[in-house]
């Protein structure tokens, strides 16, 4: 089994230290083809590609904005808490809404405003068809005149104003949603010119949301990312306090970095919000193997003080559980290959590149490096007088161990506990996302959705299309007046802030060809009536308008849910709703029902995420599984190999059900790829435990030596991985903050799993394990 | 100037129809010492005013950008009222089936909102439309009801910009810029030299950017009068348009000014809208 000498990966580092500039010269190269691919970046912000082009419901979502020429909406809520429907206020409204439409992408007849809309009144036998502020009024009795009858009409009412009289809002379509960032940045720069002093804007919608995190993306890579290569840096070294390591382990992050994000770009990927995340997850995982590497080495320099000898001997016992411990982090991000979300796939797989280049540069550049300093410089920063590094670190490790061996039922029996409450929390899982949250708590996004979803009905599109079997159907009046109905019972749920359709339109001119008759409020019973009021609807405004609603067969039907919350759960929440309307009343034959908008998508993506990820765990745990067993020969090593960081898991996520954090798009993201980092530990401790206990065949000896220079080793290597992630989260998005908070803490359960729960096990049924393994 | 692929195979029958009817045009060395405002007003005339009356059954085809068509079919009559620039319509609906008998009566005056009236057969009601807005669409097409029935001359200041050929056509190019807020902050329209029909014409939208296209493919002399006898307004930026074309078309026939009244719209006069 012990091939000394003739182990392949050995010779790569002879030939590292035999000709180190040469090496460490060809990687920069390499390093510099890979940077080059960067200049070719493009940049893709849109959650709807989480989907496939063509899944089922994005394809459907696209027919829909086609066919019924709906756009993306940007939201914008002006609010005066000294009442906005004054005059003055509403000058500067209707010029700053003169100034809007002027902006480049910008729908102009599709905008929803006080001055672009049309209300249609009636007295005496006279449709009167205006913009619902045509003119501004000039004094208070005309600014009340006109919030009244903005009040009555129940398409405007909670649409342009609030009931309670402080805001008015603009529904601004727009025609590409990546560029509402930008639409979004000129709005408000004309807001700010326009509007008085006391008066607020918020800015609102998915499409903001979405544009302004892919922006705000971009900002954290160029922030976060080198935060964390320098919080890295600073533990290193103050765990070690050798100035020696950190140009080694610096370079090995980096070109990782480099090599994995040039070969994306390089093959023609977009980076995606996903993407965005790799510098940030590759880091820490990089420099596992390098802490290994430069722990052994400064061990063997401190006993030889020979660079070439304390390298080369130094690495012997890490080749396999390198290998192993690489192969199985890369597995597990490649497992995410198995979902059927395109930007996962691609991060998953360029992160298991990236730690693939990592491991090379772990075994050739770190030693080769080390090797061209100079041994002047190695001793005066290795051989300092008192020569221990970190005492109360090695301390703690070690009485850990200690305590684990000694007590080991008690660890025993706690591990059975906390596995209980892991499961047990775990079923609290509430799986739940919205883009919106993707932004922390006091961020503008977050208070524009609060201020204009209260104010507002609301901001999350969702649309329900309703499907006739022949032509002509919707108009009939039996499936009209039943539209009518689902509408009134979505309404009843408070999370649904208003519905529209082409029911609305006919009842709306219904009542002013009666002017103003409330009774007359309804649709008619003639399916010649319903045809002729479309008509004369259509030429009374803009075109657009109908086609929003129905169809030029008139076999479709399209009914805007507005929603004042665009969780996901909401939105399942609401289609349960009409599942259950539908149950009871059974709708007129042959009509079908399907959902689409933003809101819903975000909904199925999410759902597709979650199936995912659950496969790539399931995935990720038989490769790793396989890979111990490869290693260690012996099903029951491999089976303890696997416990910690099952344990680990199933606490990390007994948390979050525990906690009532939402699982979401970045929660599951880290599943899959916690397993492969999480094992890490376990595969160090168990190789050499066990090439230890071949030696001395005595468990407690072994176990002293286990929590001498490898259980510091795995100790070091918890505290930089978990620390390191911590820079995270000071991003101001909250997918970076869940990443860094969650991988702390996997990657502490998983060093406390492994430190306390493995030497307890190998106790209680150790001379079993080993026996069989022994020799 | 980009042109539509349309208009240069249009051309041939265009120019021949146009030799033909020279003879019978405004004399030709006016126009060129025209001011611009007076190319626009003769436009005006030979557009909307030609014959004292006039009879047309029109086709609109709305056609969406996915294809789908929706068909508006209605016979059009117009009158111009003696001695002034007023003018009435009389529309009514044969086509589509469920707006059948639906009709129309406009009343337009010069410097002031028009007057119109609609009848809703399936309720047997009249009602006034009190439209402030001339911008809204006619029947749901691509034109509003300033491009059926004319925007006043005044309201908009005129430029000659240059004179071109379009397909073959000395035009004039003639800009014209809202005096006060509209829906196109700019238009620029190819003014056929010797009809003094607009041959095309371009609505620029507050983002500066083009909205609509109008063009006229084929004009006849009917009855002595150049008409255009199939059109299009074509939404640019919704990639939907709408194309009109002008059947039965009859110039002086002395319609009785008892048709453009409200009582007609409930009873259409059986004799004109066959």
């Amino acid at each position: 089994m012990n091939i000394k000498g003739s182990n392949p990966l050995e010779k790569l580092t002879r030939i590292a230290l035999d000709h180190p500039r040469k090496v460490i010269a060809f990687a920069i190269i390499l390093t510099a083809a890979f940077a080059f691919q960067f200049r070719s970046i493009s940049i893709d912000t849109d959650p709807e590609n989480m989907l496939e082009p063509d899944q089922s419901e994005r394809v459907f979502y696209n027919s829909v904005k086609r066919d019924f020429g709906v756009h993306d909406l940007i939201v914008v809520g002006l609010v005066d808490q000294q009442g906005i429907f004054r005059p003055d206020s509403l000058q500067r409204i209707s010029r700053a809404t003169a100034e809007i439409l002027k902006i480049p992408g910008v729908i102009i007849p599709d905008v929803v405003s006080l001055t672009t809309t049309d209300n249609i009144t009636s007295a005496g036998g006279l449709l009167d068809i205006h913009p619902v502020m045509g003119e501004v009024p000039q004094n208070p009795a005309e600014s009340s005149r006109l919030r009244a009858e903005m009040a009555e009409n129940p398409f405007l009412h909670e649409k342009l104003a609030s009931t309670d009289g402080t805001g008015v809002a603009l529904y601004i379509p727009i025609r590409e949603k990546n560029q509402s960032y930008r639409i979004a940045q000129q709005i408000q720069s004309v807001l700010k010119d326009h509007l008085l002093p006391g008066q607020s804007y918020h800015l609102a919608g998915l499409p903001v949301a979405e544009d302004t995190f892919g922006h705000q993306m971009f900002l954290q890579m160029a922030v976060t990312a080198p935060l964390a290569f320098c919080c890295i840096l600073l533990l290193v070294f103050l765990l070690f306090r050798k100035s020696a390591f950190l140009l080694p382990i610096g370079l090995d992050a980096m070109l990782a970095v480099i090599w994995a994000m040039g070969l994306l770009i390089g093959t023609g990927h977009t980076v995606h919000i996903m993407s965005s995340m790799i510098p940030v997850f590759l880091m820490p995982i990089a420099i596992t193997d390098d802490i290994h590497v430069l722990s052994a080495f400064y061990d063997r320099y401190r006993e030889t003080g020979d660079k070439r000898r304390a390298l080369l001997e130094g690495m012997v016992p890490l080749y396999r559980p390198m290998l192993f411990t690489s192969l199985t982090t890369a597995a597990g991000f490649a497992s995410l290959a198995l979902t059927d979300i395109p930007p996962v796939r691609v991060f998953g797989l360029f992160v298991a590149f990236g730690i693939i280049a990592a491991w090379l540069f772990s075994m050739t550049v770190v030693p080769a490096t080390v090797s061209l300093m100079s041994e002047e410089r190695l001793r005066r920063s290795l051989l300092p007088p008192q020569g221990d590094s970190a005492p109360l670190l090695d301390r703690l490790v070690r009485s850990v161990g200690r305590f684990a061996f000694a007590r080991y039922r008690l660890v025993l029996l706690l591990g059975m506990a906390l596995l209980l409450l892991g499961v047990l929390g775990v079923q609290r899982i509430q799986v739940n996302d919205n883009p919106v949250r993707w932004f922390k708590e006091a961020h503008p996004i977050r208070l524009a959705d609060s201020v204009v979803n209260r104010l507002f009905g609301g901001t999350y599109m969702a649309y329900l299309v309703i499907e006739g079997e022949r032509p002509e159907q919707i108009k009939q009046p039996d499936v009209m007046a039943y539209i009518a109905q689902i509408q009134t019972h979505l309404e009843r749920d408070e999370l649904v802030g208003k519905t529209s359709s082409v029911a609305d339109i006919v009842k709306r001119i219904n009542l002013v060809l009666h002017d103003g008759d409330r009774s007359y409020h309804e649709v008619p019973e003639r399916a010649d009536a319903i045809g002729q009021f479309l008509f004369l609807f259509q030429s009374s405004g803009d075109p657009d308008d109908l086609d929003n609603f129905i169809d030029y067969d008139a076999q479709r039907a399209n009914v805007w849910v507005q929603l004042k919350g665009g969780d996901n759960q909401q939105m399942s929440a609401i289609e349960r709703r009409l599942d259950e309307f539908l149950a009871f009343n059974p709708p007129p034959s042959g009509l079908k029902f399907r959902w689409s908008g933003l809101t819903y998508i975000n909904r199925i993506w999410q759902d597709l995420m979650v199936v995912g990820m659950l496969k790539a765990v399931l995935g990720s745990f038989v490769v790793v599984f396989l890979l111990m067993l490869l290693q260690f020969r012996s099903l029951w090593m491999a089976a303890l190999a696997m416990l910690p960081l099952s344990l680990a898991i199933l606490l990390s996520y007994g948390l979050i059900g525990w906690v009532g954090k939402d699982y979401d798009m970045p929660i599951a993201v880290c599943s899959s790829l916690a397993l492969g980092l999480a094992v890490d530990y376990a595969i160090h401790f168990l190789d050499r435990f066990r090439k230890h206990y071949r030696l001395s065949g005595d468990l407690g000896e072994t176990n002293e030596y286990m929590f001498g220079e490898p259980g510091r080793a795995i100790g070091r290597n918890a505290v930089v991985i978990s620390l390191g992630f911590l820079p995270l989260m000071l991003s101001s998005l909250t997918p970076y903050v869940t990443v860094g908070l969650f991988f702390a803490t996997l990657m502490l359960f998983s060093t406390i799993a492994t430190l306390l729960l493995l030497p307890a096990i190998l106790r209680a049924a150790g001379r079993r394990i080993a026996g069989r393994v022994g020799v | 100037m980009s042109r539509s692929r349309e208009n240069t195979d249009l051309s041939r029958p265009l120019r021949s129809v146009i030799f033909a009817t020279l003879p019978l045009l405004v004399l030709p060395q006016a126009a060129s010492s025209a001011t611009a405002a007076e190319v626009v007003e003769k436009s005006h005339q030979a557009f909307y005013y030609a014959g004292a009356d006039m009879k047309a059954r029109v086709t609109m085809e709305l056609i969406a950008a996915n294809g789908r068509k929706r068909t508006r079919v209605l016979t059009m009559l117009r009158r111009n009222e003696t001695g002034g620039r007023e003018q009435r319509y009389f529309m009514y609906f044969h086509q589509p089936g469920d707006v059948r008998a639906t009709t129309f009566l406009v009343w337009t005056y010069p410097g002031k909102d028009d007057d119109r009236w609609v009848f809703i057969p399936a309720v047997n009601m009249v009602r006034r439309l009190a439209a402030s807005d001339s911008r809204s669409s006619f029947v749901g097409s691509d034109f509003n009801y300033e491009d059926v029935s004319g925007r006043d001359v005044e309201s908009d200041t005129h430029t000659l910009v240059r004179e071109e050929e379009l397909d073959g056509v000395p035009c004039y190019v003639i800009r014209s810029v809202p005096k006060t807020s509209a829906e196109y902050v700019r238009k620029l329209a190819w003014i056929d030299k010797s009809t003094f029909l607009p041959k095309r014409e371009e609505y620029y939208d507050s983002q500066k950017e083009l909205a609509r296209v109008f063009t006229a493919h084929v004009v006849e002399v009917v009855g002595g009068y150049p008409t255009v006898v199939k059109r299009t307004m074509e939404d640019v930026k919704r990639a939907h348009r709408t194309e009109v074309t002008f059947e039965q078309i009859e110039y002086e026939m002395g319609l009785p000014e008892g048709i453009f009244t409200q009582r007609s719209l409930q009873q259409p006069p059986r004799k004109w809208i066959q």
